[in-house]
């Protein structure tokens, strides 16, 4: 997995620090201007820790194994765990880096404070920064290497702390596609703040699947919704394996009645929807006419199908759904004129009349 | 690699059908007997599944659903039905969403190869889900006006 700047930067942070300084964290984080990040110096006074924003592990040449020890709390949770194996590498020129990562840091909380609006900008000043360290201080970059995997790791346990580190308190968007090395010597709250946007983007794509699944609005919690999936899944794929045997079945008896296929009866849905939900009121399609039994039975078929369905167009329209980018985009409604319908199901029926007479 | 990743339902219904319906006449053309037997099922299995397969592409799990049945078939080896999922996969404990998604990961064609990124494995869901409904919808409706 791919780590920020910052999470490697906060690596190494002592439990103990960090937690005494989240409620900082938390008051100055809603505002916005940097200059408050060095509020909470002067608070922890300059004992090692006056750069307080990178939870430095003792600040610059001040190390020393004692301190190393101290990095690593003994009860650190998950998040903290790579801080366990990255701190005992700490050395001296973490101090030389600390200014780099202090930029990252700043530009980091920066982007927190203001939100995703200019998380664009941020994400190309933050890469261009990390370019910049990178090409300063490649020593590290061994180092830091070396830590990837930890970070790897940990990730999924750090994902389900993350929230115990909540002191972030701001809707970070993580750029998707900024993946730099992280320096050790931040503060864990990047690390955090990535697990914070991975979280978020996953309830997001949860809300989604929300929708797309019957009865998932009554339950609350994430695994219960997940159960929900499950067994809707379950359901769905022994319904295929159902229908499927009884073609099988029926398949040597029977010439299929493709001229009332589904496709015109769900002409203007996309698939984002539950599925049968959109369904629009039976077009007269006088292309292929229908006789009324058909019709009939396609009615039945539409009312048995899995979820009531809809009956005006418009209702899909409005219906916009956040959709995650990976599977579906959002606000796709293609509304297929009747006249496109002449060609293709002309030409399908065309494929069926040969099999069929 | 983003392909268009909407699934229009007229689109995956049309090649749908269109890949299915002369698949099934060609399974009842070749089998000799009216017997039903388990290699008719196993075929009209294949075509059900590879219809999907086929309908939705760019999706992760469809090119995995179309993987695992060619092997399949090529070893004519019976996987239960296609997708390879434990049909029951009930044990799901109280512990938490990790055993979930691990349960959905073997639900859907291709899960095992989500291990890392749980995103991802979302969003696959939810074109998998919509394209079963799909295909759960044309199955009934061409069984149902026969």
């Amino acid at each position: 997995m791919d780590v920020t700047v910052l999470d490697r930067q906060q690596a190494t942070y002592p439990l103990e620090l960090f937690a005494s300084s989240v409620p900082l964290f938390q008051s100055y984080l809603g505002s916005g201007p940097i200059v408050e990040l060095k509020r909470p110096e002067a608070y922890l006074g300059g004992d090692g820790f006056h750069e307080f924003v990178y939870f430095p592990v003792g600040g610059g040449p001040e190390f020393g194994d004692s301190e190393k020890l101290n990095l690593v709390p003994p009860d650190a949770a998950p998040g903290y765990c790579i801080s366990r194996t990255s701190s005992c590498q700490m050395t001296a020129f973490h101090a030389a880096s600390m200014k780099e990562e202090r930029e990252d840091m700043i530009l980091e909380k920066m982007e927190s404070t203001t939100g995703s609006g200019s998380r664009e900008s941020f994400t190309k000043r933050k890469a261009e920064v990390v370019a910049d360290h990178k090409s300063k201080d490649k020593r590290i970059k061994g180092e830091v290497e070396g830590e990837s995997e930890v970070k790897t790791k940990c990730s999924t346990q750090v994902s389900r702390n993350s929230s115990k580190e909540n002191s972030k308190a701001c809707e970070v968007q993580k750029p998707d596609y900024i993946h730099v090395r992280a320096r050790r010597g931040q503060a864990t709250d990047s690390h955090s703040l990535a697990e914070r946007a991975r979280r978020e983007k996953i309830s997001k794509k949860m809300k989604c699947l929300q929708d797309l699944v019957p009865g998932c609005n009554k339950v609350t919690g994430k695994a219960g919704m997940l159960d929900e999936i499950i067994n809707y899944v379950q359901s769905l794929q022994r319904q295929v394996g159902f229908l499927s045997m009884k073609i099988a079945a029926l398949n040597s008896s029977v010439e299929f009645n493709v001229e009332n296929l589904p496709i015109k009866e769900f002409p203007a849905y996309v698939a984002n929807f539950p599925a049968a939900a959109k369904l629009p009121a039976m077009p007269n399609l006088t292309c292929f006419q229908l006789n009324p039994m058909q019709k009939e039975a396609v009615n039945c078929m539409l009312n048995e199908t899995i979820h009531p369905p809809l009956t005006a167009t418009e209702g899909i329209a409005s219906a916009s759904v956040s959709i995650p980018e990976q599977a579906l985009s959002s606000s796709t409604i293609t509304l297929q004129p009747f006249s496109t319908w002449n060609m293709d199901p002309q030409g399908l029926y065309n494929v069926y009349d040969m099999g069929f007479h | 690699m983003k392909s268009s990743k909407v699934i229009h339902s007229t689109t995956f219904t049309t090649k749908y059908v269109s890949y299915l319906v002369p698949a099934l006449t060609n399974i009842g053309s070749l089998l000799a007997s009216y017997d039903v037997d388990e290699e008719t099922k196993k075929m009209v299995r294949y075509e059900v599944d590879m219809a999907l397969a086929l309908s939705a592409k760019g999706f992760a799990w469809s090119r995995a659903l179309k993987h695992k049945l060619r092997l399949n078939y090529n070893d004519d080896d019976r996987v239960g039905d296609g997708h390879g999922e434990p049909v029951t996969k009930k044990p799901k404990t109280e512990h938490e969403e990790e055993e979930r998604m691990m349960c959905l990961r073997k639900l859907i064609p291709g899960g095992k190869e989500m291990m890392a990124d749980d995103e991802m494995l979302l969003s696959e869901l939810g074109s998998y889900v919509s394209c079963l409904e799909l295909q759960v919808n044309i199955l009934r409706s061409m069984l149902q006006n026969n």
